[in-house]
């Protein structure tokens, strides 16, 4: 068999599926969206290269903005279930299968990070008080980047969960060692201690017992991967359910647990548990922190504001994707749930998150006390009406799509 | 024993495709307190013959009843009369055993007091109290099939359709799932159990509904199965492969 032919063959599969959805996606009318926040992007950030304040923490936010490129890697293998009876006879030839995914995964990333990069560039060259040359910067970042994903691969291989965990955590330290020094000491100082880290990560990654092939791994790996594709695409929209990962969070295993006891509210219960334990809860965290930064930052002003209704609306688009959570759950079919509670309990979930987030968000704007009150107290007003019109939405869209199933 | 039984089934023609169907006119009834073997060759129609029952598949012609009504007259009622285990285990990942458990228990109206006994005493017999805080992404094969049967016993329903239970359970298990159907038939409750372990439903099943292409070949009680085939006091799977032996 042609391994190398065969992951071909299904990454063109798997883009056959997804391609027909972007044009819904496109006509959802998120194209004008993003043209739109491309459009006030490009203007905040030309007024802020011109205007740079003073004292502005360049390098802690070069840090921030290429550190978590450059450790995040992941790798589209395309195995499915199956193969672990059928590919595994062939399991000595794999490196030929899998090295054209190791590739495809550094090359695409990187180039996210190179975008990221360039777009940062005029604002660090203007303000950093030494900035490194533009070249030997990008060609620090691609190798930190490949450093870093083949370390990612080989905690795939590792025959330990926790010696994985352990070396991802390494990984992070490594990254933010050898870039925090690249940005903060001379160059031939930084370069030595670069190279000195990277040797020390290369040999501590030829230590941990690794599969020739971690089969279970990649599978659900890839699984979760097709799953956040199908996350993405499903806020547009409708896409058939997928298996997404699932995170056990011990540390909210309780909530949910005082829902009122009764049928009709079975499935509030159900989509708790699948929400606290969701990729959704995490994206709707890490943008929260963000989103909570950035109003802190900006409070007192239009564009504090402003951030926070975005920040607002972009969570409320996470949690209306929780509405295609369990559509096509068979128990849902057999238990004596009343009919219309699935809807009724989604819509009252998503609202009530969404509320509370609104109220959290808006938090760092009364650091400012009474000074900016009448803006400080209608950017709220505008967040609740703001939960107000995504309930309203989901709502709908629960009903339109009841009534189509009847 | 009630005059109404807890399953009726009349006149039973279904499948995939109206050209096609599987069912071919079934019949069957269970009573109050009575557990029913259906047996019968891959492919033979059991499995369809449960969709239908659980309102995953519409009848082409014919009527089921739980309880005396039709799903289409009161679903949440018709429902709420009858529990389910596959033949694989279908498990929220993202969801420990005890939180099955209480979405069961919650879907079904089970009180708060009876699910905390009920557990308790299905988790100690099933030998799964270590495990009622792990996720089910973390289960084996048996240990999930388990959860299955427990989910299905902690709502206690009139009638328990259970599609080949004994697939992945240890021979402890399978002892404590037949002891725990017989306390729950005790108590009145009804079974309707599909299985290819002949030898082991043989003792425990009151009467048995053999059937071949969609149709039923033979029913009644082990005597009666073995009067239609011909063998008196010969052992189920004898009589099953006589049965089937000359209709292959």
């Amino acid at each position: 068999m042609d391994l190398k032919s065969l992951r071909i063959q299904r990454r063109r599969q798997f883009w056959g599926e997804i391609v027909p959805y972007l044009g819904y996606v496109m006509q959802s009318g998120v194209a004008v969206l993003l043209l739109f926040m491309f459009i006030a992007f490009s203007a905040w950030y030309t007024s802020l290269v011109q205007h740079i304040p003073e004292g502005l923490p360049i390098r802690w936010i070069m840090l921030v903005l290429l550190l978590p490129l450059i450790v995040r890697s992941s790798v589209r293998t395309y195995l499915r279930s199956p193969d672990i009876v059928f590919l595994l006879p062939q399991e000595s030839k794999m490196k030929e299968y899998l090295s054209g995914s190791w590739v495809s995964g550094v090359l695409y990333k990187f180039i996210g990070l190179a975008l990221v990069f360039l777009t940062a560039w005029p604002l660090y060259v203007r303000s950093d008080t030494a900035p490194k040359s533009f070249w030997t910067f990008l060609l620090l970042l691609c190798i930190l980047k490949i450093i870093s994903s083949y370390g990612g691969w080989k905690e795939l291989s590792m025959v330990s969960l926790r010696a994985a965990k352990g070396y991802h955590l390494l990984r992070w330290a490594v990254m933010a060692l050898a870039l925090s020094a690249w940005l903060w000491e001379p160059v031939g100082k930084s370069l030595i201690y670069v190279l000195l880290v990277i040797a020390t990560y290369l040999f501590a990654l030829s230590y941990p017992v690794k599969h020739l092939v971690a089969w279970e791994r990649l599978i659900a790996k890839e699984e979760s991967q097709v799953g956040r594709v199908m996350l993405v695409l499903g806020w547009f929209v409708n896409v058939p359910e997928q298996q997404q990962r699932v995170y056990p969070r011990r540390i909210f295993s309780r909530a949910g647990n005082r829902i009122v006891w009764k049928p009709i509210a079975a499935y509030k219960y159900l989509l708790t548990k699948s929400f606290v334990r969701s990729d959704i809860l995490g994206i709707m965290l890490r943008a929260g922190v963000l989103g909570f930064l950035l109003v802190w930052w900006t409070r007192g002003t239009m564009l504090g504001s402003g951030i926070y209704l975005f920040f607002l609306f972009l969570i409320g688009v996470q949690l209306s994707s929780l509405q295609r959570y369990h559509k096509e759950s068979f128990w849902l079919s057999i238990y004596p749930i009343p009919a219309n509670s699935r809807q009724r309990n989604v819509t009252s979930f998503v609202f009530q998150v969404h509320l509370i987030v609104a109220v959290i968000l808006w938090l760092p704007l009364l650091r400012d006390g009474w000074v900016h009150i009448s803006l400080t107290f209608s950017t709220l007003a505008l967040g609740i009406v703001m939960s107000c019109i995504v309930r309203v939405i989901l709502s709908r869209k629960g009903n339109k799509e009841d009534n189509d199933d009847e | 024993m009630s005059d109404t039984p807890v399953l009726e089934i009349q006149g039973l023609t279904g499948g995939y495709s109206l050209n096609r169907p599987v069912l071919h006119d079934v019949n069957f009834q269970v009573g109050t307190g009575e557990m029913i073997g259906l047996i019968g060759l891959n492919g033979a129609g059991k499995s369809t013959t449960m969709k239908h029952i659980l309102g995953l598949m519409t009848p082409q012609k014919g009527d089921i009843r739980v309880k005396g009504k039709k799903r289409e007259e009161d679903s949440e009622t018709y429902h709420s009369a009858l529990a389910f285990v596959p033949e694989s285990p279908l498990l929220y990942e993202e969801m420990t055993v005890r939180e099955h458990l209480e979405f069961t228990a919650r879907a079904y109206g089970v009180s708060k007091e009876d699910f905390e006994e009920r557990s308790g005493k299905l988790s100690a017999l099933f030998r799964m109290e270590d495990k009622m805080d792990s996720l089910s992404i973390h289960l084996s094969k048996g240990m999930k099939q388990k959860v299955m049967i427990m989910c299905a016993f902690v709502a206690r329903p009139s009638l328990y359709i259970i599609d080949e239970p004994f697939l992945g359970l240890d021979p402890l298990g399978i002892r404590s799932l037949l002891d725990f159907m017989v306390e729950l038939k005790a108590g009145g409750a009804s079974i309707l159990l599909s299985s290819h372990i002949l030898s082991t439903i043989e003792n425990y099943c009151d009467r048995f509904i053999v059937m071949h292409q969609g149709i039923i070949i033979a029913h009644g009680t082990l005597q009666q199965i073995a009067e239609q085939a011909g063998k008196p006091g010969a052992p189920l799977e004898e009589l099953f492969y006589t049965l089937v032996q000359g209709r292959i």
